[in-house]
């Protein structure tokens, strides 16, 4: 099990992120170390230039944000699955403000129906199921939804192995995708009631008389308000305000031989969600965070939204996945304080999120590791390629495989996805989607440009130019420093 | 067996002038790794050098998503126990393999039983630390960080890496095997370490041109996680080359099977990770903290089968791996010990399995340890206020039996404090705190 990112409370109630590299520790002891050398910005879009690098100052990265389109380019590496050249063109015209509206303001479009997922009892591939989602990522026209819909899968984990039925993994999904921009209230009882969860953390076999934990502490602890902020009888009480949902019925039954083996295995006709029993439930009062009387599961999540630190941990963990490993406290409390004000509202945080200085700022340039998920599409979208079984057979060796995260706590970020073991798997998987592109690729007069805003390390920029080809040219470009960081 | 596989010849002198060039003391904090060279590259195999005492290794498996101490080590005696698991406690009662006419083993713990039988079993009971929390997270940064008070970041093996010397002064070589991150244990960022999810695979396709290439490009890169990157890149590299030796030269000499049906959840191929603990030990790359993970063990609901399970696929694992290590004559060198964020609530819960808990009993095991129960069972009865098990042994005071008695490392300096001695080894290196 690795070790999600954690915050931890301090005096001041403020979340502190507890590991990671501070950018000032970093490169004030890389000077130290001498290891600095200067990363250069590339002037123009012909190859030529780079002959001539120009030196940077010191051991960063030169930011280029002081320009509309590189941080129009900024905003669409961080906010989606990289983009097809019409979709970069469309979005540079606009420019940074209304591509932030767009991107916000448009319906998320619904991946096509998984015909595999009616198979009775949810019996099939998961690898059907990974390379759906990759597929809808590869090619969607609303790449944004798909990137607020693997940050949700992050957060309200949910594994296919303990959920123990796909159907309900890819009604998750489609859940998942449908609330990712609504309002927190919604979305919190839809993740308490779906299916996938109430296997995965247990609430569906919690009874009032004798409640399991497991979902009510992962409530509190890792969906919404974080450690620090509840007592551990918060946990007790609310196990009881919470249990009595099961799984949905199904609509009937099919008989499946597998393994010389016949099961009775359930079939849905339609998405359905979680059914309350009030056999099952708890009668009586609990006190629960403060506050003694009977309480049903919506009185939880109206508690936990009374919590100050419900906004504060949300806003913590949207700015570590869109802003920076190390968000600054006054700069979470700002968004905290708006989303709150907007009643939870998701389209108000993220509005708040890209249009902040912070979003922005030369300080916050390639301080975010793309998760190998993000990585994988971005370089398949650059080549445009589609190929998605790949991607799925190589996520694990980087650490990543959805519907598959190592534990509750989803998956960790940034420093975490370094490694000697993923790197290498980084590069072979540079290699394996160059050899599986059979036609002529891309041309790469304008990849460093587009792909790396043309900011290169003088090692990159050198290599590029003895590249003999294009094929060696994309590899250097994706299998770059530059290319894994966003 | 005696190697010279990565060995670099470097002197400790030569090391620490070394290292004042590069300015990446014990001050030095975060891209100090930056001046860390690669792993095993530094390292060297200093058992078969005349007047090297220290060669120890160290092995710690991670039973992760808290390990169920009462199905571990289960009390035989106590009718408290048939009150608190109705459903759980009659099985493993009357299977438990018995250690003594109070506690047995779990019934699919026979390989370590046998080794119990051969006094190479200690088993720890009742460790735990002040103020449990029950969340995974926590209580797992806590274990790793070897700090309670969560003010540490960095992991106490880690801190080990990154601050001990082997006899010849060389910094120690960590390596986490089957995994793709590096464990929260071992993290320090200057600390030299690898991380290898499968050997099969570990390598660039393409060979020496990519890898040609690949270094040339990770060099120097800029940015808070440029030297990272760098360090990754070029550990890789060295590692490529080390199991290129290794591989060709080793044996297995047990049967490691990863066949067992994998319960729920326990994504790690343990024998997998182990038989390469193995290989990186007895071929002498100078590895010296390894790091090895099992998942599964959050067992809210039917806990069971599930358990029961988890135990029996660590115990071939285990059993297989120290057969291995014997056979090769490397069983006096290595320390195998288990650990898990807490135990399980010693009461039931309406899933048919139980909550996070807090103390329950860590095994050591391997020719270095004295045989035998230490600590203290908690009691079934006394519990506290959440219905937990109340700890009698820090945890620390066993990571300090570790480092100073297996490893010879100065256990106050990497823990920060000393605690009370849990005398498990049979013949500690060096005085303990």
């Amino acid at each position: 099990m690795s070790v999600a990112p954690s915050q931890e409370k301090t005096n001041s109630g403020d979340i502190q992120v507890r590991r990671g590299i501070t950018r000032r520790q970093a490169l004030a002891t890389a000077l130290a170390a001498g290891v600095g050398v200067g990363a250069v910005r590339l002037l123009g879009g012909s190859m030529q230039n780079l002959a001539t690098p120009k030196a940077g100052s010191g051991t960063d990265w030169v930011s280029p944000l002081g320009s509309e389109s590189a941080r129009v380019m900024h905003l669409v590496r961080r906010a989606t699955f990289g983009s097809t050249p019409a979709q970069i063109e469309s979005a540079l015209s606009d420019g940074f403000s209304r591509t932030v509206d767009r991107l916000i303001e448009t319906k998320p479009v619904e991946p096509p129906q998984l015909a595999a997922a009616s198979a009775p009892g949810g019996r099939f591939a998961i690898a059907q199921l990974q390379q759906w989602w990759i597929d809808h990522m590869l090619g969607t026209a609303t790449p944004f939804a798909e990137r607020m819909t693997l940050f949700w899968h992050g957060h309200f984990t949910s594994d296919y192995r303990k959920a123990g039925d796909n159907t309900f993994m890819y009604w998750q999904n489609l859940t998942w995708r449908r609330m990712s921009m609504t309002d927190l209230r919604s979305m919190l009882m839809q993740v308490t009631i779906d299916p996938a969860m109430l296997r995965y953390l247990d609430l569906a076999t919690s009874t009032g008389q004798s409640p399991n934990e497991n979902y009510s502490r992962e409530l509190m602890e890792l969906f919404t308000m974080g450690p620090g902020n509840y007592t551990e009888d918060d946990v007790r009480q609310s196990a009881r305000a919470l249990a009595g949902w099961q799984v949905p019925q199904p609509d009937s039954f099919a008989s499946v031989t597998m393994n010389n083996v016949t099961r009775r295995l359930p079939v849905y006709s339609s998405q359905k969600v979680g059914v309350f029993n009030p056999r099952r439930a708890f009668k009586g009062d609990v006190s629960y965070l403060g506050k003694t009387g009977p309480l049903d599961t919506q009185g939880v999540i109206d508690r936990i939204l009374a919590q100050p630190a419900t906004a504060r941990f949300i806003s913590s963990r949207v700015a570590q996945q869109f802003v920076s490993g190390q968000p600054d406290a006054a700069f979470v409390t700002s968004i905290a304080d708006a989303f709150r004000r907007s009643k939870y509202d998701m389209k108000t945080l993220m509005h708040a999120v890209f249009t902040s200085p912070q979003f922005t700022a030369a300080q916050s340039y390639r301080t975010l590791v793309k998760s190998p998920t993000e990585f994988m599409v971005h370089a398949q979208r650059a080549l445009g390629a589609t190929n998605s079984k790949l991607i799925v057979a190589a996520g694990s060796g980087m650490g990543q495989s959805v519907f598959d995260p190592p534990d509750v706590g989803g998956w960790p970020n940034n420093e975490s996805w370094i490694s000697s073991n993923t790197v290498v798997e980084r590069v072979n998987f540079v290699s394996a989607a160059l050899s599986q592109v059979k036609t002529a690729l891309p041309a790469t007069s304008d990849a460093a440009r587009v792909h790396l805003d043309g900011v290169l390390s003088p090692q990159t920029a050198k290599l590029l130019n003895q590249a003999a080809d294009d094929r060696a040219r994309w590899f250097i470009t994706l299998a770059s420093p530059e290319f894994q960081l966003k | 067996m005696t190697r010279e596989i990565g060995i670099n010849q470097l002197k400790r002198r030569d090391f620490l002038k070394a290292g004042l060039v590069f300015g990446a003391g014990a001050a030095g904090l975060a891209a100090g790794y930056a001046a860390v060279p690669d792993a095993f590259a530094r390292a060297v195999y200093a058992a078969k050098r005349e007047g090297v005492t220290n060669d120890n290794i160290l092995v710690m498996i991670q039973l992760a998503g808290g390990n169920d101490g009462l199905r571990t080590v289960v009390p035989l005696a106590d009718p408290a126990l048939h009150d608190l698991r109705p459903k759980l406690s009659g099985p493993m009662v009357s299977q438990a393999l018995p250690l003594n006419d109070r506690f047995g083993l779990n019934h699919n713990l026979g390989a370590i039983k046998g080794l119990w039988d051969k006094g190479r079993v200690a088993i720890v009971q009742g460790v735990g630390y002040p103020n449990p929390t029950f969340s995974h997270f926590e209580s797992i940064r806590i274990w790793e960080t070897g700090d309670p008070t969560r003010r540490q970041v960095d992991g106490w093996l880690g801190r080990t890496l990154a601050n001990a010397y082997d006899s010849n002064g060389h910094p120690l070589t960590g390596c986490a095997c089957g995994a793709t991150d590096v464990p929260g244990a071992l993290r320090d960022l200057q600390a030299t370490m690898t991380v290898i999810q499968n050997q099969k695979t570990f390598g660039f396709t393409g060979g020496s041109e990519v890898e040609a290439a690949v270094g040339a490009l990770y060099k120097g890169t800029p940015g808070i996680y440029g030297a990272l990157f760098d360090t990754a890149i070029a550990t890789a590299t060295e590692t490529m080359a080390t199991l290129r030796t290794s591989a060709a030269s080793y044996q297995p000499m047990a049967d490691y099977s990863d066949k067992v049906q994998l319960v729920y959840s326990s994504k790690n191929q343990l024998a997998a990770a182990l038989q390469l603990a193995s290989e990186l030990i007895v071929t002498g790359t100078g590895v010296k903290l390894l790091h090895v993970t099992l998942g599964g063990f959050d067992t809210h609901y039917t806990e069971l089968n599930r358990h029961d399970d988890l135990m029996g696929y660590l115990d071939s694992a285990v059993g297989a791996f120290y057969q291995d290590l014997a056979a090769h004559g490397m069983a006096d060198k290595v320390l195998i010990a288990t650990w898990s964020e807490f135990g399980r609530r010693p009461k039931e819960n309406a899933s048919g399995g139980t909550d996070h808990g807090a103390a329950a009993p860590l095994l050591l095991i391997g020719d270095p340890v004295k045989g035998g129960l230490y600590g203290e069972e908690p009691s079934l009865t006394a519990l506290d206020g959440s219905g937990n098990l109340k700890y009698a042994v820090d945890f620390r005071s066993v990571y300090q039996e570790i480092l100073g008695g297996h490893l010879g490392a100065g256990s106050s300096q990497i823990l920060g404090a000393s605690f009370d001695r849990v005398p498990f080894l049979k013949a500690p290196v060096a005085a303990i705190a």
